[in-house]
């Protein structure tokens, strides 16, 4: 009956109209490269103060949905992802619109997220603190046995897998540049003060994937090809939907399971789930060229990831992302200290999140839907037009992160590296895992050590870092288990 | 114009290896911490510098050992496109260089002209129109509603 009471202020008109207005803005704002749903929830904090708590901090929940979702958008189109959470869904959403069916991508994109989120808000509602107890367990040695399982996808993702194995280690070397994380000591600077802080994620992905892109154009611009411009419907079609029905579930149970454990992230789950679902795919040599389940799989697990990273946050205080930690500061400004005790002394205030974090799902997925045809029409640009409006996005978007000039030629060095990359067959996206990841695999793995008196056996002392270290193992050798596999079927048939 | 793959994965390797050294060196100006850890702040790139220099002997021996298939000929742009590149770097290098001193407005106009040009636009009225009108609509929805300041 109280649950009832506590969810009734959440079908006031002037609240609903906020939570939709804020997954409108969080929509824009991560479908514009560069520009995050942090950056969002952050600018839009002090529109909150003179709100209601449930009001204000459901605005916020819809613009750190909307804004998660919105990253697809300039993925799937432009090559150029509007957040880190959407730098998977290149891989599959790009190719899919040079088919001419950008539509039918940005409608298994919204279907994805949609789902995603509702699957996630459901564990947050009814799990929430015996998840969060999960989050706890969680000490250096479990991150580091979770970095580098998540580090083994670059072997799935690579068709060349030498090659693959340099893409990745030349991320974990660059992600190495500036402070170390534990003593401080300067690495690899040269005495640049806008290194200190290493390379900025988003302009380097930024370049990697969009200005690389563009390079490409050039080339094809002179070879006078002729760009695809169909956008197709909006709704996938029944074959892709069912294609993409364990890619959904597999997603947003991974987005779910990866957003309970604060730092790391949408960007890591949808790797994850990307490698899990092509893993278990009959069909994995279509992801990467176009496949519907590719973009199910990254967009669930990425929106999952919202209403899980509020797990840690409201059960035990913990952000479970940079997002969610300017979340912590909203709920802060309203007088509310998150942690178990939120739920006794406001549930209506714990209520009311979970069941906005539901409105703002499901508004996400109305404006998404409805969008898809005017988003659909930036194709429709001339190509060379489109690509000068890009590379002005790109560097505003790379820009406004940290407000440093240095983050601009971060963004050119790495459209070069990316270009030369790509012609080359070593794989941007092992790049971009290793740079997610290198920070937290590094850290860890040094913090690990400290704490143990290097004695390396302490990161196979606990159930957790032996069920990763052990999918790590199979991970990395499934694509030659796999290749065995196949060669035994093929033998059999004969 | 067509390159093989072999070829270029050699020079490739050769490149990584080059790479690898000069990163060396610079690995040794890193200063140890002050904790008794033998896993200092250089213990991962000397790791990471290791495997790659490995991993790209490995580079070199596939390419000398392969054989030349020509499904794996890599297609390179012609020497115009090449330097439109170059160009193009150049031009996103100066203005990433300009847009801290001149501006966001002056500097994105012109970027986004001379892209336009290097990218083959021999349009007149849309070199000069949609540069201003794409560059004035951004400024006003970052600055105005999104409120990211611009210099």
């Amino acid at each position: 009956m109280d649950t009832i009471a506590f969810l009734a202020p959440l079908f006031e008109p002037q609240v609903l109209l906020a939570i939709a207005l804020g997954t409108l803005g969080g929509l824009v704002i991560g479908a514009l490269p560069g520009l995050t749903a942090t950056m969002g929830v952050a600018l839009l904090i002090p529109l909150t103060f003179g709100m209601t708590p449930v009001m204000g901090l459901n605005m916020l929940i819809g613009i750190y949905i909307g804004g998660i979702y919105g990253g697809c958008v300039s993925s799937i189109l432009l090559r150029t992802p509007g957040t880190p959470a959407s730098a998977a869904t290149v891989l599959d959403g790009y190719p899919m619109a040079q088919k001419g069916a950008a539509g039918r991508a940005l409608g298994m994109a919204t279907i994805a997220s949609t789902i995603g989120g509702l699957i996630a808000a459901v564990v947050l509602a009814t799990l929430a603190p015996q998840l969060a107890g999960i989050a706890l367990k969680f000490g250096a040695a479990e991150y580091f046995a979770l970095a580098l399982f998540g580090l083994t996808i670059i072997a799935s993702l690579s068709g060349d897998l030498l090659k693959g194995a340099i893409s990745g280690l030349l991320g974990i070397l660059i992600s190495t540049v500036g402070a170390d994380p534990i003593s401080g000591v300067m690495r690899y600077t040269f005495g640049i003060h806008g290194f200190a802080s290493g390379f900025s994620f988003t302009p380097a992905l930024i370049g990697l994937f969009a200005l690389s892109e563009l390079f490409t154009q050039m080339e094809r611009i002179a070879a006078n090809e002729e760009p695809i411009r169909g956008a197709s419907g909006r709704w996938p079609t029944r074959a892709e939907m069912s294609e993409s029905k364990g890619a959904l579930i597999r997603g947003s149970l991974i987005g779910t399971l990866i957003g309970i454990i604060p730092g790391t992230g949408s960007g890591t789950a949808s790797w994850i789930a990307y490698n899990e679902t092509r893993r278990a795919s009959k069909t994995p040599e279509k992801f990467g060229t176009g496949y519907a389940p590719g973009i199910a799989a990254t967009e669930s697990a990425n929106n999952a990831v919202c209403a899980a990273a509020l797990i840690p946050l409201l059960a035990l205080g913990i952000p479970g992302d940079v997002v969610t930690a300017v979340l912590m500061g909203g709920l802060l400004i309203q007088g509310l200290a998150p942690g178990p005790m939120l739920f006794q002394t406001n549930p209506d205030v714990v209520v009311g999140m979970f069941g906005g974090t539901f409105i703002a799902t499901i508004f996400m997925f109305i404006f998404g839907m409805a969008l898809i045809p005017v988003f659909s029409r930036i194709l429709m640009i001339p190509r060379r037009l489109l690509a000068m409006s890009i590379v002005v996005f790109c560097f505003i978007g790379a820009f406004s992160i940290n407000l440093n000039p240095v983050d601009l030629y971060t963004m050119v060095g790495f459209g070069v590296l990316g270009w030369g990359m790509q012609k080359f067959g070593f794989s941007q996206a092992a790049l971009c895992i290793a740079l997610i990841l290198g920070p937290l695999l590094e850290s860890n793995l040094r913090r690990g050590l400290l704490q143990n008196d290097d004695n390396v056996l302490s990161f196979i002392s606990t159930p957790i870092t032996l069920l990763f270290l052990g999918l790590t193992v199979f991970s990395a050798a499934w694509p030659f288990l796999s290749r065995v596999i196949t060669r035994n079927r093929a033998a059999q048939h004969q | 114009m067509v390159l093989r793959e072999q070829k270029a994965d050699l020079w490739i390797g050769a490149g990584l290896l080059l790479f690898c050294g000069f990163v060396s060196w610079r690995t040794t100006y890193i200063k140890q911490g002050i904790g008794s850890s033998a896993a200092g702040p250089s213990f991962l790139p000397w790791l990471v510098i290791g495997l790659i220099a490995l991993l790209s002997v490995l580079l070199i021996v596939r390419a000398l050992r392969a054989e030349r298939t020509p499904e794996t000929d890599i297609m390179m742009p012609g020497k115009r496109v090449l330097v439109a590149m170059a160009g193009f770097t150049l031009l996103m290098i100066c203005y990433a260089a300009a847009f801290m001193p001149i501006g966001y407005l002056p500097s994105t106009l012109v970027a986004f002209i001379v892209g336009l040009l290097l990218l083959g636009e021999r349009n007149w009225l849309l070199v000069v129109l949609f540069p201003v009108g794409m560059t004035l609509a951004i400024y006003f929805g970052f600055t105005e509603l999104l409120s990211v300041w611009l210099p």
